[in-house]
């Protein structure tokens, strides 16, 4: 920048106007980009204390994590100590729980023994408390017995004293027995004599009684023979009176069966005479209905030849329609000509006249005869229709008439077995009237019989009255022997009975006398032997005496042995009730125990299970602290690379903040730079309008 | 001629379908029985076919077909009028025909402007004869050849179609 001269000042002044301008854009870029480098630059301070405090963190956290894997490593060991000592407990629980079982079951082996022993304890019990009744019972007896010796000792001295006085007594009784004996004697003799006595008495009386039963029995039979009679008498009487009753009912009846008889000949005779005119009457009609079958078979016969004789008209009358037939074609034919006669007479014109008269007379003529056939076959027609009619009609009347002839021979054969029947009841009434003639003769025979019979029965019926009278007298007669005979009979037994009571009394006397005697004898002998016993017993009282007085003292002494007994059995009784309530008490503890046991065995059971459970979990904890080791050593690469990324950024950050620094440098040498270009231009342009505007312009940027 | 000296002419009377027809006995060459027609193929419906007559074959025109009414089975009174119109001969059926009379020229009147349509045409006159009205027949229009076959469908089916002229 030259000073410039004059006549190129105006276009250069544009131009440094110019650079002015981009000098000063230059500049405020310059500060700009210094503004941002000093932000960069601030930024990437900030930056890097964060990096620098994201690496301490990072680095702690790697320590931390490490510290973690320690600490997982070890747990996991523990964990793994832990599973083995769990499995250890659970053997040793699993031991226990068998033990448990097994003591159960001997606690409840030992129960039922103790069950046992407390039952047979029980049983112990049971005997000792019987022995100890009948201990008591012994005792009681023994007392007793020790009572009743010590009475019949007692007794015994009495007895020795009543054995003496006995003994005396007895010698006087010998003596005076021996005087009864010599008595007794005296009255033997006596006695015999009076018994033959007796017995001879006794004999006659008995011969009388005997005889005296024959009368009464021969009495009584006389006595029921004649009541027997009597009652025979009596019903003969009744019967001779029933007979004359039923005599004269006889009588009666046999004069209404004469009656009746005699009304049924009557009748059968009527019946006779009925039966011969129905006879006769049936021969009638059955013969005329031979004639009717004989007529029916001529009119049959005359229908079939009249029926004939119409058919035969009938095909005649077809022959007569046939010959019309003929005849009316003739006359058409004719008919025909006489037109076409008619229609060449009409060509021929007046030649032809005449003949066309004729034609016109033969057509008349054919007409006529036309006429007269189409009559005929009409009436032909009618008499044909009449004909089949006929022939039909007398078709029917020939069935009518075999029905009819069949149903006369029907009649027929009815009537003969009329007759047959007729014939039969004429014999069988002609047989009636026989038999009711012999009736009425039989009749008469009955009714004479029957009379006779009543007389007869009459005469006997006043006999039998007349007997029963005398016979009733003979009953009582009989019967008033009849008691005296019993009385008879009764005295004599009592007579007898008193003789045989007599004689036994005198056998009596006799065999008592003998016995006396004889007893005496022996009373003395007796009496002599018990004189003898009496010393004897004297004697022998004494010693038992004494002997039972020995007894008492024994006794006394089992007495006191036996309560004693008693009581030791009585305290082994209450002792053995005691030992009976401890085994029942064992037994309740026992069973306790075993249920205890039970509940012990199932406990270590639960808790085996617990284990197991517990060990389950414990080996999930140690996969867990596993699976935390590992990812705890994810977490310690990842953060040391993670590190070293910060590591890395770090230096970026760094390099960037000496980058920042260096561009502020650069950014200040720049504006500097950019001012100073600014103060050149400023006086390159020495004049004020643009120098004023840049001024103003540089104010303004500032 | 007798018809013209007179003033009345002759006819033959014929019955069909109950009514009387009169055709001028001047044109029947005869009147037969019918014994024998033998059918053509392709005929119109009212042609039964042909017959011999007097030694010469002529078409056996079937009267009641040509006018319209049902056909009947021939019988002892069927007749057949041969009659000659130009030079045709023709055979008509009919159901009888057995009279010839002559009519007054007098009693012949035409035809009632009633029936002189269509059926008008074939009749030439009415009269009336012993209280009978006699339709009397204009045999040219009935033969009319060229009517037969238009106004009738073919009676029998041939193998082959008409040849008609």
């Amino acid at each position: 920048m030259a000073a410039p001269a004059l006549d190129i000042r105006n276009g250069r002044s544009s131009s440094v106007e110019k650079v002015r301008e981009q000098a000063e854009e230059v500049t405020r870029a310059a500060v700009e980009i210094s503004n941002i480098a000093g932000d960069v630059g601030r930024g990437a301070e900030e930056q890097a204390a964060s990096i620098e405090k994201a690496l301490g963190s990072a680095g702690a956290m790697s320590s931390s994590l490490k510290d973690t894997a320690t600490q997982a490593e070890s747990v996991a060991t523990s964990a793994e100590e832990l599973v083995s000592s769990i499995n250890e407990i659970a053997a040793s629980v699993e031991q226990v729980s068998a033990n448990s079982v097994s003591l159960a079951q001997s606690v409840t082996q030992t129960s039922s023994a103790i069950k046992l022993a407390g039952s047979s304890i029980q049983n112990v019990v049971g005997k000792a408390q019987e022995m100890s009744t009948s201990a008591q019972q012994v005792t009681a007896s023994m007392s007793e017995i020790i009572s009743s010796i010590k009475s019949v000792s007692s007794e015994t001295d009495a007895l020795t004293s009543s054995a003496n006085e006995t003994a005396a007594a007895i010698e006087e009784m010998s003596r005076s027995i021996e005087a009864i004996a010599s008595n007794a004697d005296d009255l033997s003799a006596a006695a015999d004599e009076t018994a033959s006595s007796v017995n001879e008495m006794a004999a006659s009386i008995e011969e009388v009684a005997a005889m005296s039963e024959n009368l009464a029995s021969s009495v009584d039979e006389l006595s029921s023979s004649m009541e027997q009679m009597a009652r025979s008498v009596r019903a003969v009487a009744q019967n001779a009176e029933k007979i004359t009753e039923a005599a004269a009912g006889a009588t009666t009846t046999a004069e209404q069966m004469d009656r009746s008889i005699r009304s049924v000949a009557s009748l059968a005779k009527q019946a006779d005479q009925t039966t011969g005119r129905v006879a006769r009457d049936a021969e009638e009609g059955g013969a005329a209905v031979q004639k009717s079958i004989q007529g029916l078979g001529r009119v049959r016969d005359s229908m079939a030849q009249s029926a004939t004789v119409i058919r035969e008209m009938g095909k005649r009358a077809n022959e007569i329609g046939g010959i019309i037939d003929t005849i009316n074609l003739i006359a058409e034919r004719t008919n025909l000509l006489s037109l076409n006669a008619s229609i060449e007479a009409a060509r021929a014109g007046d030649a032809g006249r005449g003949f066309a008269v004729v034609a016109e007379e033969i057509r008349n003529l054919a007409d006529r005869s036309a006429r007269a056939t189409s009559d005929i076959a009409t009436i032909i027609k009618g008499l044909q229709e009449v004909a089949y009619e006929a022939v039909t009609s007398s078709n029917d009347g020939l069935r009518i008439a075999d029905e009819s002839s069949r149903l006369g021979e029907d009649g027929l054969s009815g009537l003969k077995k009329i007759l047959a029947g007729v014939e039969e009841t004429s014999r069988v009434t002609g047989q009636i009237a026989r038999a009711t003639d012999e009736q009425l003769a039989a009749a008469q025979l009955v009714v004479g019989a029957i009379g006779t019979t009543a007389v007869q029965a009459k005469q006997v019926s006043t006999a039998m009255a007349e007997q029963t009278t005398s016979v009733q007298s003979i009953v009582q007669a009989t019967g008033q022997m009849r008691r005296i005979a019993q009385e008879t009979a009764k005295a004599m037994n009592e007579q007898g009975r008193a003789a045989r009571e007599l004689i036994k009394t005198a056998q009596n006397t006799t065999s008592i006398s003998a016995q006396v005697r004889r007893a005496s004898m022996e009373q003395a002998q007796a009496a002599k032997e018990i004189t003898e016993a009496a010393e004897a017993m004297r004697r022998g009282a004494a010693s038992t005496s004494r002997s039972l007085v020995e007894q008492a003292t024994a006794g006394n002494q089992i007495s006191t042995e036996a309560t004693r007994l008693a009581n030791i059995v009585s305290s082994v009784s209450k002792a053995m009730a005691e030992q009976t309530v401890a085994a029942d008490q064992i037994s309740a503890a026992s069973e306790d125990m075993r249920r205890q046991s039970d509940q012990v065995a199932k406990a270590m059971t639960e808790q085996a299970g617990a284990l197991r459970d517990m060990m389950g979990a414990v080996k999930d904890v140690s996969r867990q602290i596993g699976s935390i080791t590992r990812a705890n050593r994810e977490h310690l690469n990842a953060s040391a690379s993670f590190s070293g990324v910060l590591a890395d950024v770090r230096q970026v950050t760094e390099r960037n903040v000496r980058g920042a620094r260096e561009t502020l440098r650069v950014a200040g040498g720049l504006t500097e730079q950019a001012r100073t270009l600014n103060a050149i231009m400023d006086g390159a342009a020495g004049n004020g309008f643009a120098g004023k505007k840049a001024r103003k312009k540089k104010k303004s940027k500032r | 001629m007798l018809e013209e000296q007179n003033g009345s002419k002759t006819f033959i009377i014929f019955e069909l379908a109950g009514t009387t027809y009169a055709v001028r006995s001047r044109l029947v060459q005869q009147m037969e029985m019918i014994e024998e027609i033998t059918p053509v193929p392709n005929a119109p419906a009212s042609v039964e076919g042909v017959v011999f007559s007097r030694g010469r074959v002529i078409p056996a025109l079937n009267l009641r077909v040509r006018f319209g009414f049902e056909r009947i089975p021939i019988d002892l009174r069927t007749r057949l009028i041969v009659i000659e119109v130009g030079e045709r001969n023709v055979g008509l059926i009919v159901d009888s025909a057995r009279e010839f009379i002559s009519i007054e020229a007098s009693a012949i009147q035409p035809p009632n402007e009633a029936i002189s349509g269509l059926s008008g045409k074939y009749i030439e006159g009415i009269a009336t004869v012993d209280n009978r009205i006699v339709l009397i027949l204009d045999l040219s229009e009935v033969i009319n050849l060229a009517e037969i076959l238009i106004g009738d469908q073919p009676a029998h089916t041939g193998a082959q179609p008409a040849k008609q002229g």
